[in-house]
């Protein structure tokens, strides 16, 4: 504090005036004020001295240094860069608080179902999205297309304007025009004025839109209400309608047995007949809470035993105890044989030699042998008559536990007839106008079909997409499609929950709309708002008044609105014995959508196009996969040179369509079997501009902007879908001499080379009947430890220079709360969802084909896959273990970094601070779990606008030369504790989620507060399944892993034993002998 | 034992009575050692010279682009992935640092052990040391991240309160060498004083007197007086015994950065002794290569004997088998242990992807110097140059095995990976030789190569008896003009050709 003296009465009695004075004091001289001037020779002030300038805080001296001071620095901050404003809002929105995010409810239409979702919102900008809580299906989780549909909206190749064949871009008032010009009806009112919901006074039913027999619909499979309103009208009035899903006819509606909806926790016995239930399943956020339920041994509690007989290898077959690889074809066949040994089904003609195949003989006794619900499931690969043996095979044996919901839907015919109807009349010329909502006919559907050249001769297509794509282009008209973040909608999931899609952001692009309103200016001629288009459908079949309405906004759905359960053909003879029959030496080619991109939906989502594929944990890429035998026979290879694998390619041509893929030689893999994926080899038109790079740049930058190419589908993969034949889409087969090798030397990226957990034991596997005898069978494995506590092997720096147990850190700020976390590896399948949900939510940067294949990705969340026992081309199981930073309590990576860039906090988080990060790589080095991730480059340098605002606020982006990984997504840990500390409460259990827990369907992962006994995570680690990896380094994880538990079929377990597995389950033999 | 044909023939059988085995040939008087030296830093620049430092400034060029391009993009030019964090940078950083040993070795632990063989080549063997201390500065500097706040390693205190961590080995390195590079220099520059007077007084004699005032600036006044040499042997006894733990230490410390860590390979507690043993072994070798080449252009193998060479190569075998016997050591130990890891870790090394790098290592450092159990082929210029090369590549090769092969495959299988170097990763490395040769041909052109005082110190005449009678001759030489009776005159400085023919 400055205080200047400014009256002095000795200066003013020595100059004979009028003596001025300011207290009593001052005017008698009394007190300590006299005493100080009595002490020197000036006043206090006048002069530097430590006592004088006690006095009034400061001397003169003092002063004009300071101020001298302030105003070089006020001079110097001219010499910073420019201080960029950030503009507050002119007018502050309610309830927005800049810095605290706010959640919506909504859902992502998808697959024909929508999955409930709550999506997090920054200042009117939606970041991250989440599983809706509230909800039956989703209890909170997600799958992982969900988790990364976000980026789709900041897709920066997105389509923006509306296109026009051959006039360029036109205005949407000018397609309103043209399709009440088409529809000839006499155009209601002006098109501009019919925007708002003020004049929607027309109903759907009113007459002038473009509906009449020359109209087709190609649509995505969808549970709209308002979409199945507008379609009736259209209908009615003799359009046609035809919904196509790239993945082909839906077997189980062909079979007309209704939609499955399994409750495997009530099950003893699961069978899967190449149903990757947990995987490519609309359902498998609910299959994989209930599947986890079902394998939740602890305390007691009844496991289920899972069979599984696969056509490819995936995380589903992963998860059985028993695991059979079989073609598609065959595997059908198989069915056969369980349906006639367990009394439903005709039988087929191959099902007798399976008679004599143990796994058959054990699967079949241990359904018959009753005591529990048998649950059996058919995937998309299977003809509707397996779907019809599944639905019987359950009605006699499921014990409920399977229900089949009567969606309401009409049977529809297979689709390949209405595709072929459909071809024929565009080329005949009886087809007026054709609408694709949604769809990519021109790539997805099959060459034989000659889709693409009677596209041609249609006089009004229009195309609703997000992409200008392949079928765009051919398209009279393009039309911007609004992400289902951006508009009104409605819904039903799976189980038919009733969900309305409220938008969380303005379109990004002011021409794009949704298929509602295109659908309603087709069917009435009216341009109205989707809001109120929701609305009407609303007041018809849900929450019609506005409390209901709003109620429904803000759950997310509509309670009590799932579909019931109808019958299921239970018992009922199913007639098999019409299966075909498929060759020894023919190959079979079977089609799925891909685990990452789906149909392609997601093949322009770099997030998508980076996460390694469950299994084979290939990126960037789709392969054509075989087993060994087929590959040897084919006279093509996959190897593994200095870290890379070069596949041979091979030409696949069949039924009219040609592709090329890479070989990929899948260990599981059933032989005379090749599985390939759909989504690749896109060609997306972009209107996004790009920024080109000088010579300079050329010659000296590296270059890391992935988005600099165009759109990032483009070029990666191949497209196999025109080679399917329209009758069964999943599966064809192919003479194996009409398979050719094209080249070899193609490089694939594979973020894991190595699948065998050599002789240690990451990932720690007990039967039920080990656990069951040694609950705590997983400890054994600690080899060096064993019961040893190790405490005695002391850690090179003491506990003391740990954060959280320092007594002088004790009372600091978030000590209250040791977080940890818990994963348990039985409830794990593997699906991925956490690995987007981390990228999502911390802002993990993706870094390209090129450096994956140097080992470079940046996923802080890495799925480890590994196969257990069998043969090298068989293994018996494949398990997935997540590995991220396990925040160690004595970190080695703590100890070695130079410049204290990574520390512990307080509650025990082992934290990197990039700031103050100077690259030396040593923690990484020194990590043995190795979950650092080295920002090589500046990964984010180029982020296209629209991608810049998918990233999470609330996390750093990374520069270059800078360490990063797992933080337990400190961001919301702080966030809740604020929240807390507001409030002056502790934190309840479970209020702090990861973004990894959040995601995770099964619930596999469990973050708390070690500190308090009665936590979830504090219980589950007590649990006896609960072990540290690599706990015998003393590096005392704060994150542990609960083992996995088997439950083989004692009739099958010895033959497994007779053939020792090549790698040790991770029990120790002499511990439990 | 020396034989009777290495001797120089003793004109009078006085140098029986000194010493069996005489450290310089030739019968040299102190004016012939003055000027079999200085003449190199006076005369006009040869072409030769001029032609080799163009090459060398082409390496240093390759190394100034590889940085450049280094720090404009980031470490990812080099080929670096996750499990591999080090690769080339430490290897070469550690290769630099061994090679530093010799100098510091010869100047220091060879002093102290009055080991006067030493004197011939131990200027040259510590110009070695900075340089390729030098040349390893470069690599833990480039290899952050973040260049350009490498400097927070260092203990600057600062507005930011920030302070480097002690506990990281890293840190240790930024003390040990840079405190080892002080030393040497100082250590170096101390050994020169003598002969740079030496060189000021023949520029003055001669007239050149800028270059007299540059030398007389760094000779820092000397001159010679009984004085001066009392002062300077001191401080040169001191700072040799300065330098010697630190000889010791530095590799030691350099080591930590292994042995310290967690990783199977590297957390190893044989590695202080058996670095500072590598160390030796390549950094002898580094001096032999560099020797035998500068004799022979130069024309000095009257000063450095192939009796130089023969004990450089004893230490060579000694300290090559010393790092054999840790190989082995190490696969004992890993199998005694009883840890997976540790015996996995070996395993790999020995049969994994990266074998071929192990066996390389094994041949030229533990088989190829056993050699030199002959005496016929420790005697051999060209064997000794050939296998001084050889032992290098197997140092570097060792260096690159205990990292990268450490690195590539550690506990969790998923997260292995191999490490493939890049162009940039070449062109450090050889960018690095090129800085380590333009720094030793400047050396050589500016520099005396031999310690000419030192050497005189061991020549007989130094000895006040080497001439029965003639008391204090040859003692305390002054410049310019000596003192002791001239050797033969009219005998041209040639090799002795019995030795080099072999």
């Amino acid at each position: 504090m400055i205080e200047l003296d400014v009256l002095s009465a000795a200066d003013v009695a020595a100059a004979g005036r009028p003596a001025a004075w300011r207290s009593r004091e001052d005017r008698t001289g009394a007190a300590d004020y006299a005493a100080a001037f009595r002490r020197g020779e000036f006043l206090p002030g006048a002069a530097d001295g430590d006592d004088l300038a006690a006095d009034t805080g400061t001397s003169r001296r003092t002063f004009l240094k300071l101020m001298g001071a302030s105003m070089a620095m006020a001079g110097l901050t001219g010499c910073r860069r420019p201080v960029e404003e950030i503009l507050p809002y002119a007018r502050k929105p309610e309830e927005v608080l800049e810095g605290v995010s706010s959640y919506y409810a909504t859902a992502m239409p998808m697959g024909g179902v929508v999955h409930a979702l709550l999506v997090q919102s920054h200042e009117g900008r939606p970041t991250k999205v989440e599983g809706n809580p509230e909800h039956p299906v989703s209890r909170g989780a997600t799958n992982v297309f969900a988790q990364a549909s976000i980026l789709n909206l900041y897709d920066p190749d997105r389509s923006r304007r509306i296109w026009r064949r051959g006039g360029g871009t036109a205005t949407w008032a000018d397609f309103v025009r043209t399709v009440q010009q088409a529809g000839g009806g006499a155009p209601p009112a002006a098109p501009a004025a019919a925007d708002t919901a003020a004049t929607a006074a027309p109903t759907v039913t009113a007459t002038g839109g473009l509906a009449n027999a020359g109209l087709a619909v190609l649509a995505e499979p969808t549970s709209s209400p308002t979409v199945e309103r507008l379609r009736r009208v259209l209908e009615g009035r003799g359009a046609r309608w035809i919904t196509w899903h790239p993945g082909g006819d839906d077997p189980a509606a062909l079979a007309g047995v209704g939609r499955p909806l399994y409750r495997f926790s009530q099950a003893r016995v699961i069978v899967s007949f190449d149903a990757d239930f947990l995987g490519d399943d609309a359902n498998s956020v609910w299959n994989s809470r209930e599947f986890a339920a079902s394998r939740r041994a602890d305390d007691g509690a009844p496991m289920s035993r899972f069979y599984a007989v696969e056509s490819a290898v995936t995380t589903t077959g992963g998860a059985a105890d028993h695991w059979k690889h079989l073609r598609a074809t065959d595997v059908a066949h198989f069915a056969a044989a369980v349906g006639q040994a367990l009394g439903v089904g005709t039988g087929s003609p191959g099902a007798a030699r399976y008679a004599s195949d143990p796994f058959f003989q054990a699967l079949v006794e241990d359904v018959r042998a009753g005591g529990g619900a048998a649950v059996f499931a058919a995937g998309p690969t299977q003809p509707p008559a397996v779907h019809a043996l599944c639905a019987a095979l359950n009605g006699r044996y499921g014990g409920g536990a399977v229900s089949y919901l009567s969606t309401g839907a009409a049977p529809e015919p297979p689709v390949g007839v209405a595709l072929q109807q459909l071809v024929a009349d565009m080329q005949g010329g009886r087809v007026q106008a054709l609408v694709m909502i949604g769809t990519n006919p021109v790539y997805e559907l099959p060459a034989g079909l000659g889709f693409t050249e009677a596209l041609g001769r249609v006089p009004l297509s229009i195309h609703l997409g997000l992409h200008r794509d392949e079928t765009a282009r051919r398209c009279t008209w393009h039309l911007p499609r609004q992400h289902y973040l951006e508009q009104w909608g409605d819904g039903r999931a799976y189980d038919g929950t009733l969900s309305v899609l409220q938008p969380l952001i303005a379109p990004l692009y002011p021409d794009s709309r949704s298929e509602i309103e295109l659908l309603a200016l087709l069917a009435t001629g009216q341009d109205r708002a989707g809001y109120d288009l929701v609305r009407e459908t609303m007041g018809a079949t849900g929450p019609g008044n506005e409390d209901a309405w709003r109620t429904a906004l803000h759950d997310g759905f509509v309670a009590d609105t799932a579909f019931p359960a109808g019958g299921a053909g239970g018992g009922a003879a199913v007639d098999l014995s019409r299966l075909p029959v498929l060759g020894e030496d023919d190959v079979e080619i079977v089609f799925r959508t891909c685990p990452k991109v789906y149909d392609g939906a997601f093949a322009n989502n770099a997030w998508m196009q980076e996460l390694p594929e469950p299994v084979t944990k290939l990126v960037w890429d789709n392969v054509a996969m075989m087993s060994r035998h087929t590959a040897e026979r084919l006279g093509v290879r996959t190897v593994l040179e200095d870290g890379k694998h070069w596949a041979d390619t091979i030409r696949l041509a069949l039924n009219g369509g040609e592709a090329t893929l890479p070989v990929w030689v899948q260990p599981g893999h059933p032989d005379g079997s090749i599985s390939v994926t759909l989504g690749y080899g896109r060609e997306i038109e972009s209107d996004r501009e790009r920024r080109g790079r000088g010579l300079a740049a050329r010659l000296f930058d590296k270059d890391t902007n992935h988005y600099r190419e165009g759109p990032i589908a483009n070029g990666v993969g191949a497209n196999v879908a025109p080679l399917r034949r329209l009758s069964t889409m999943a599966v064809d087969a192919v003479r194996a001499d009409a398979i050719g090798r094209v080249d070899g030397g193609y490089l694939l990226a594979s973020t894991q080379d190595h699948g065998s957990m050599e002789d240690r034991a990451p990932v720690r596997i007990g039967t039920l009947e080990e656990y069951r005898a040694h609950p705590d069978f997983a400890k054994g494995a600690d080899r060096y430890i064993g019961e040893t506590p190790w405490e005695v092997f002391p850690p090179l720096w003491g506990e003391e220079n740990s954060a959280s147990e320092d007594p002088r850190i004790g009372g600091a700020m978030y000590s209250d709360n040791q977080w940890g976390m818990t994963i348990d590896l039985n409830a794990c399948t593997g699906c991925n969802a956490c690995v987007i949900a981390c990228q999502s939510e911390n802002n993990v940067q993706i870094v390209g084909k090129d450096q994956v294949a140097r080992g470079r990705e940046m996923h802080w969340l890495r799925m480890d896959r590994y196969y257990v026992g069998g043969t090298a081309d068989d293994p018996e199981q494949m398990v997935m273990q997540p590995m991220f930073c396990v925040h160690c309590e004595n970190a080695p990576c703590e100890s070695v970094c130079p410049v204290y860039a990574t520390s512990h906090s307080p509650d025990g988080i082992n934290e990197m601070t990039y700031n103050r990060c100077i690259g030396t790589r040593y923690c990484s080095n020194n990590c043995p779990y190795k979950v650092r991730r080295f920002n090589f480059y500046n990964w984010s340098r180029e982020l296209p606008a629209e991608v810049q605002m998918a990233q999470n606020p609330n996390v750093t982006v990374r520069f270059r030369g800078v360490m990063e990984k797992c933080t337990y997504c400190v961001q919301r840990v702080r966030r809740v504790q604020q929240y807390a500390h507001i409030e002056n409460r502790p934190i309840r259990d479970g209020e702090v989620q990861t973004a990894c827990q959040q995601a995770c369907a099964s619930g596999a992962i469990v973050f708390g507060n070690l500190a308090d006994a009665s936590a979830r995570v504090a219980q589950l680690k007590r649990n006896p399944r609960s072990y540290e990896l690599l706990g015998e380094l003393a590096t005392k994880p704060r994150t542990s892993f609960l083992a996995r538990l088997r439950n083989p079929n004692p009739r099958l377990a010895p033959a497994t034993e007779a053939d020792p597995p090549p790698q040790p389950t991770g029990t120790r033999e002499p511990t439990h002998s | 034992m020396a034989t009777p044909t290495t001797l120089a023939p003793a004109t009078d059988g006085v140098y029986k009575t000194l010493e069996d085995d005489p450290l310089v040939r030739g019968n040299l008087s102190f004016h012939d050692v003055t000027e079999m030296v200085a003449v190199h830093t006076e005369k006009r620049t040869p072409a030769a010279w001029l032609f080799w430092f163009a090459v060398a400034l082409g390496g240093l060029s390759i190394l100034g682009l590889s940085i450049a391009y280094l720090v404009w993009n980031g470490v990812g030019v080099w080929g670096l992935n996750v499990p591999v964090g080090w690769a080339f940078d430490i290897t070469n950083f550690v290769f630099w640092v061994g090679i530093g040993h010799a100098g510091t070795l010869i100047s220091a632990i060879l002093f102290l052990f009055r080991q006067r063989w030493r004197t011939s080549i131990n200027r040259a063997a510590e110009a070695m040391t900075l340089f390729a201390v030098a040349c390893a500065l470069i690599f833990p500097t480039f290899h952050v991240g973040r260049v350009w706040v490498v400097y927070w390693m260092l203990p600057i205190p600062n507005q930011m309160n920030m302070w480097p961590q002690f506990k990281s080995p890293l840190l240790w390195d930024v003390f040990a060498v840079s405190i080892y590079g002080t030393v040497s220099l100082i250590f170096w520059y101390v050994g020169l004083i003598p002969d740079l007077g030496t060189l000021r007084d023949r520029a003055a004699q001669v007239g050149r007197t800028t270059r007299a005032k540059i030398m007389g600036f760094f000779s820092l006044g000397w001159t010679g007086s009984n004085r001066h040499w009392r002062h300077y042997e001191r401080a040169y006894l001191i700072l040799a015994a300065l330098s010697t733990p630190l000889v010791l230490s530095v590799h030691s410390v350099v080591s930590f950065d292994f042995a310290v860590s967690i990783v199977p390979g590297w957390h190893t507690t044989i590695f202080p002794p058996y670095f500072v043993a590598g160390a030796i072994f390549s950094g002898f070798a580094m001096v032999m290569t560099l020797m035998i080449v500068a004799r022979r252009v130069y024309g000095l193998e009257n000063l450095i004997t192939v009796d130089h060479l023969e004990k450089m190569n004893i230490v060579i075998l000694v300290t090559g088998t010393i790092v054999g016997f840790a190989y082995i050591t190490e696969f004992f130990i890993a199998w005694y242990s009883g840890v997976i890891y540790e015996q996995f870790a070996f395993r790999n090394r020995a049969f994994g992807p990266y074998a071929w790098a192990y066996w390389i290592m094994m041949t030229c450092n533990l088989i190829s110097p056993q050699v030199f159990w002959v005496k016929r082929f420790r005697r051999s210029i060209r064997i000794s140059f050939i296998l001084s090369i050889v032992v290098n590549i197997g140092m570097w090769f060792e260096r690159f095995v205990i990292i990268v092969t450490s690195l590539h495959r550690d506990y969790l299988p998923s997260s292995w990976d191999y490490f493939v170097p890049t162009i940039w990763d070449f062109g450090m490395l050889i960018g690095s030789f090129g800085l380590f040769f333009t720094l030793f041909l400047l050396f050589l052109r500016f520099i005396p190569m031999v310690a000419i005082a030192e050497v005189k110190g061991v020549l007989p005449q130094a000895d006040p008896h080497f001439y029965d009678g003639h008391h204090g001759d040859g003692a305390g030489e002054g410049e310019g003009f000596s003192l002791h009776r001239p050797g033969p005159s009219g005998v041209p400085y040639r090799a002795d050709e019995g030795d080099d023919k072999r």
